[in-house]
């Protein structure tokens, strides 16, 4: 066997890093400019790592780590620190936007058409580029056809010699560039800002054509941090309700149901163990979560091994025709399958029922909705125990069975003593994964019973609910999104979920250790 | 053999294989009949299919508000992408973990072990706040982008390890120590022994990837919004969404559409699946 | 309306939302160094993939992707919407992009406006209008409500709120009843004569069975609510200046009980003319295909039965006997512009002007036909569209949706005490225990 020249691992090697290299060095402007700080740090510290790694002959279990080890930190672990973050604020629905943006939000909502106003045809100009230079309105009346320039100083009247006026729109006039359509529009920061000061209010743009005189009903006191309604001179201060904050009247009714971003510590957490909407629950879930997964594995691998040893004989012919098949519900994608089989399930109109002459009402009895669950979930997972017990028994070295077989020891012998320990160590990684996977099943779930039935007293808990659709239930369901509870709860699971895995991990090491 | 112990020592198994066979096929049956049915709807399907007609596939196919080809070619992309990258770095890693000994190998398979525990769809909202970022840098890497979406797949680039390792732990040892005695490196061993080797395994793990990158549908529904963007899965799940008693059909005719590669790919792969893991040089 | 017959899908999507600081780009050369591939494949020209204006760089970005309108709406909505909005595009010379959102598009609409990646326009029903303002997400259009005296009354007010008009709306939906003609030849008075004549149709083997009517096993508030409100449930109470009063929760008071007890006599252990087996997927399709004499359902049905051989008829839902008239939801689909539009000028032309015109309107009604909320045009394509004039009659005692942003948390409870009560719960525990749940919904922070 010959190695690869050293010359082409080297130039090879040289390419790649390059690339790497490069790659970098073009981003960091566009980072720096963008002010994206964090993004250039993470940037070069993979580059330093893939360098430190293949730029050198040492560390050589790095080398074979470094990329998928990359890529799950990247996408896994800052993901789920970021989440870590998240579950200290009150993030979510209504708290999306900073204190700031709220403020200017509700205060740009309070413009209202001044009564009995004119409405003008709007040109917009300007003396400097289209893009920054100082903007004018050139303003006709829609129904007396007086003409006007609006500037940030005020409303003046405009001589009709001075312009040119096409249908009713100036559409020219010495000295100005009017914009067009695609320039008002890359123009709109800075139009939503601009507004012709009158004695009413001011006259402001409205879509492409048009403007009118529209007055802000409420101003904000940057020293108090108060809004006042200049109308009727009420004053909506500050008021905590809850995990946020809103500006809130004398009588107490809230300005704007929009709150802003905060960061609220704990709550989260506290919130998860003291509420007893949310605790009530939990016990009967996590009990079926546990017997969910345990279940849902201990059929897929029963069945899938079964099949795979009963047909893993030589005697038996068409054993392609029959991995074939056996394998559809695996090439199946597994949302068209739970979609199709949620709709055997109909009572009335379902398959199953149809089939059997049954008249179970499978998805409204809590019982018959976890049978049709682990069915299901049966149906999808024993393709791929087949094919792993399949795999795993064909690697088991054939002399040891031969081995066997001249000890004496029949086939069922055989296959307990020898065949099936050496089989456990190569899938019991597997059937951990497999758990793993099955814990939190939020697609089987979702898809297929919603986690229902349901009862009218608690429409959040389910019969056949697992933690992953209960807590996302809690915390997308009900209120809208909480996003900064969801975080906390997510948190929450995957201590759980990582608690469970460790268990399982020790008993995978007895088990190779016995071997 | 006389008919008896045939059915004593091998019919038996085709008793159980039919049996299994039926438990699989029936769904399966039912959607190639909703796909062949003219009529497309719930209460027109059985499992038998009554009518021929292949109304549902045109129909997939000349609508531009569900372009199919289009969340075909997607697809495709993504699992290519995404299954090649996670094969092979699964593959790397295996060999670090089943030939190399280093400081931290027990605490890095299971810091491995407790992380790939993590359902990656509870950090959604804040993968989904790091991709908006990515894409006002990088607008190719951002949301609605294939690149982007597997590279949020790729957080499960070493989803096949275990398997993977599994089969490495069975190949000798001592054709690595052969190879190191006339000279090789480990990249050497790596490449032109183990590898070549372990085409099985790396044939049944990349069926694997690709099985699941087709079918992932949460992550797609929310970083795939865009209709040109979308693959299979969010697009079909689309079609049945809308109106799942008319839609039916089409909802059938592109799950077979779909299920069709996958299908291809076993069958192609199973020579290796089923040339046995023990074959080949492994035995000399 | 489809999306308010409440689904128990979480709005997942709601989840998502853009949060600047943590991030990685780095996999850009990780993936060079992995993969040794460039960026080859390209997303399909998506605009959401490109830099929202306002941020340092924007507007020099090298090729911006992004369509100058982009308006997210729904099938059958696009394919009226498409060329209206082509046609504005050649006039003022501007791109634009018609995205079609299969699910949760008010979620997805709110999450991608706040992460500053979202559309220009968006057609969702009047029921967005809570969560949208409690979120900041949406735009005031600078219409008054003098503008919109062209407009169906109810559906004005419905986009009203504090003053301000908050979309355009072009078309309203509401429960009707539609009766195959050739099993019932004549329109019910009251629910006693819609289970009798359909059940005798059921007996002289017109049809298998005499209601569609959506229950599922998780119930469906949404379509039920006609007969309850009838019987003299009612949801909220209503404050003097006939708004909804969020503190009155009607369900679990002795009217809810009395009008669940009406529902449960139509359920299951009843006369079975209401069953959870019927659902959002089956039960226009059980109208269609002919098995049922009647079918309880609103405009988006009309496309389907019109395809079908069934003859049929449309009237407004009957009452009980004795009992008030049935009062649906009355929904109202409008245009809305998003507050970090990137495009906010031409989105506000577009809707304000080029939208509110009968022709733009009439197009509308034309590929997705329900009725038009401009009363002129609800009149001209009621000359040739009887149908029309039917559906907005079944309006007449509706009541508008909620729009309140704990409505998410409220509709589940509801709809599931429903699917009890006709699965054949005890009426009064089973009214008492969805009220406590709903108070505490709309109570919750």
């Amino acid at each position: 066997m010959k190695a690869p020249s050293i010359v082409a691992t080297a130039v090879i090697r040289v390419l790649c890093l390059g690339t790497a290299v490069g790659t970098a060095a073009a981003l960091t402007p566009v980072l720096i400019a963008g002010r994206h700080y964090v993004f250039l740090a993470i940037v070069w510290a993979v580059i330093a790592v893939v360098l430190a790694t293949y730029a050198t002959a040492r560390a050589v279990p790095a080398k074979y780590l470094v990329p998928g080890t990359l890529l799950l930190i990247l996408f896994i672990v800052v993901p789920v620190l970021s989440t870590l973050q998240l579950s200290t604020t009150n993030y979510g629905d209504g708290t999306r936007t900073t204190r700031q943006e709220t403020v200017e939000r509700i205060l740009a909502n309070s413009v209202v058409q001044v009564p009995d106003s004119p409405k003008f045809n709007l040109s917009v100009a300007t003396t400097g580029s289209p893009a920054s230079g100082p903007i004018t309105f050139f303003l006709v009346d829609q129904k007396s056809g007086a003409l006007y320039s609006g500037t940030e100083a005020g409303l003046a009247p405009l001589e009709r010699s001075a312009v040119t006026v096409t249908d009713n729109f100036v559409s020219a006039a010495t000295g100005y560039t009017i914009l067009t359509p695609l320039q008002v529009n890359a123009a709109a920061d800075r139009l939503r800002d601009f507004t012709v000061p009158t004695g009413n209010g001011a006259i402001r743009q409205r879509g492409l054509h048009e403007a009118y005189e529209g007055r802000r009903t409420l101003q904000y006191d940057q020293g108090t941090g108060t809004i006042t309604n200049t109308v009727t001179g009420v004053r909506y201060t500050t008021a905590r309700e809850g995990d946020r904050e809103y500006f809130v009247g004398p009588d107490g009714t809230r300005l704007s149901d929009q709150s802003w971003r905060s960061d609220v510590g704990l709550a989260n957490y506290r919130r998860a163990f003291t509420d007893q909407h949310i605790l009530s629950g939990f016990t009967r879930i996590f009990i079926w979560n546990v017997v969910f997964a345990t279940a849902s594995v201990a059929l897929t691998f029963l069945v899938g091994l079964g099949l795979a040893v009963t047909l893993n004989d030589s005697r038996v012919r068409g054993q392609k025709v029959y991995r074939s098949v056996l394998l559809l519900p695996y090439a199946i994608p597994g949302f068209i399958s739970i979609l199709v089989w949620s709709g055997f399930y109909n009572q009335d109109f379902g398959l199953i029922n149809q089939i059997t002459g049954l008249h179970v009402n499978w998805l409204g009895s809590a019982l018959w909705a976890k049978v049709a669950l682990l069915l299901t979930n049966l149906w999808l997972g024993f393709p791929y125990m087949f094919l792993v017990s399949t795999g795993a028994l064909q690697a088991i070295p054939s002399d040891l069975r031969e081995a066997a077989s001249i000890d004496g020891a029949g086939g069922f012998t055989a296959f307990r003593r020898i065949t099936f320990p050496l089989l456990l160590v190569a899938v019991t990684p597997l059937l951990v994964a497999s758990f793993a996977f099955n814990f939190n099943n939020y697609n089987v779930i979702e898809l297929l019973t919603h986690g229902g039935p349901f009862s009218p007293g608690n429409p959040d808990a389910g019969a056949t609910d697992i933690l992953i659709s209960y807590t996302v239930r809690l915390a997308f369901g009900g209120n809208g999104a909480q996003l900064g509870f969801a975080a906390a709860i997510a948190t929450l699971l995957f201590a759980i979920t990582a608690i469970m895995a460790a268990a399982q991990y020790r008993i995978t090491r007895r088990l190779e250790e016995m071997n | 053999m006389s008919t008896g112990r045939w059915w004593r020592e091998v019919g038996w198994r085709h008793g159980v294989g039919l049996v299994a066979v039926l438990f699989a096929v029936v769904p399966v049956a039912y959607v190639v009949s909703a796909a062949f049915n003219p009529l497309g709807t719930v209460a027109s399907t059985g499992v038998i299919p009554k009518h021929l007609s292949l109304e549902n596939f045109a129909a997939l196919f000349d609508d531009p508000a569900r372009p199919f080809a289009r969340w075909l070619l997607n697809t495709l992309v993504v699992c290519v992408v995404v299954t090649g990258v996670q094969v092979f770095c699964s593959a790397l890693a295996a060999y670090a973990f089943s030939r190399l000994r280093f400081r931290g190998r027990r605490g890095g398979q299971l810091s491995l072990l407790l992380i790939q525990m993590f359902p990656q769809f509870l950090a959604v909202i804040a993968l989904y706040s790091m991709f908006t970022a990515i894409g006002e840098v990088v607008p190719a890497l951002g949301l609605n982008t294939l690149l982007g979406y597997s590279l949020v797949l790729l957080g499960g680039s070493l989803g096949q390890v275990w398997l993977i390792k599994g089969f490495f732990d069975t190949i000798p040892r001592q054709l690595d120590e052969a190879a190191v005695v006339d000279g090789a490196g480990h990249a050497t061993i790596f490449f032109r022994i183990i590898l070549p080797l372990a085409r099985p395994v790396l044939a049944v793990t990349g069926l694997l990837a690709f099985v699941s990158v087709i079918g992932e549908f949460l992550m797609a529904s929310i970083f795939l919004t865009d209709t040109q963007a979308k693959t299979l899965a969010v697009g079909l799940y689309g079609i049945i969404a809308a109106d799942r008693s008319n839609n039916l059909g089409v909802f059938a005719a592109g799950a077979l559409l779909t299920a069709l590669p996958v299908v291809l790919l076993f069958q192609f792969l199973q020579r290796y699946i089923v040339g046995g893991l023990t074959s080949g040089s492994v035995k000399d | 309306m489809k999306s308010t017959r409440r689904q128990r899908v979480p709005e997942r999507r709601g989840a998502l939302r853009g949060r600047h600081g943590l991030a990685g780009a780095a996999t850009v050369v990780l993936f060079a160094l992995v993969a040794c591939s460039g960026g080859g494949s390209d997303a399909g020209g998506s605009p959401d993939a490109a830099t929202p204006a306002g941020s340092p760089g924007a507007s020099d970005a090298p090729s911006r992707q992004d369509a100058d309108l982009v308006i997210w709406t729904t099938e059958p909505a696009s394919r009226a919407v498409t060329p209206i909005a082509k046609k504005f595009g050649q006039e003022n010379g501007i791109s634009v992009a018609v995205q079609v959102i299969a699910s949760d598009l008010a979620a997805n609409a709110i999450t991608a406006n706040a992460a500053g990646n979202g559309p220009d326009i968006v057609t969702l029903p009047n029921d967005f209008l809570g969560g949208a303002l409690q979120n900041g997400a949406v735009a005031p259009l600078s219409l008054t409500a003098d503008d919109l005296s062209a407009y169906d009354e109810g559906a004005v007010t419905s986009v009203t709120r504090n003053d301000q008009v908050w979309a355009l709306p072009y078309g309203t939906e509401n429960l009707v009843l539609y009766r195959n003609t050739d099993a019932v030849a004549k329109a019910p008075s009251t629910v006693e004569d819609l289970v009798g004549t359909g059940q005798a149709a059921v007996g002289k083997g017109k049809v298998k069975r005499a209601l569609a009517l959506p229950v599922g096993q998780e119930g469906d508030a949404y379509h039920l609510y006609a007969f309850f409100s009838s019987a003299g449930g009612s949801l909220f109470g209503k404050k003097p200046d006939g708004q909804y009063d969020p503190e009155q929760v009607g369900i679990g008071d002795e009217a809810s009980v009395k009008a669940a007890q009406k529902i449960a006599a139509l359920g299951e252990k009843g006369s079975k003319v209401l069953s959870r087996s019927i659902d959002g997927t089956n039960a226009i399709a059980q109208f269609t295909e002919g098995k049922s004499a009647y079918l309880v359902s609103g405009p988006w049905a009309l496309a389907d039965i019109r395809k079908s051989e069934v003859s049929y008829d449309i009237t407004p839902i009957p009452g009980f006997q004795g009992e008030a008239p049935a009062a649906p939801f009355l929904g109202v689909q409008a245009f809305w512009t998003l507050s970090n539009a990137k495009n906010p000028a031409f989105a506000e032309e577009f809707v304000t002007k080029t939208m509110n015109t009968p022709e733009a309107m009439t197009a509308m009604y034309d590929e997705d036909p329900r009725p038009p909320a401009r009363t002129d045009v609800l009149k001209a394509v009621s000359a040739k569209d009887p149908d029309m004039a039917k559906l907005a009659a079944g309006a007449k005692n509706a009541s508008l949706l909620p729009d309140f942003p704990f409505m998410a948390g409220v509709w589940p409870a509801l709809s599931q005490a429903f699917a009890s009560i006709v699965g054949g719960e005890d009426p009064a525990a089973t009214m008492t225990s969805a009220g406590t749940a709903i108070r505490s919904a709309v109570t919750a922070p």
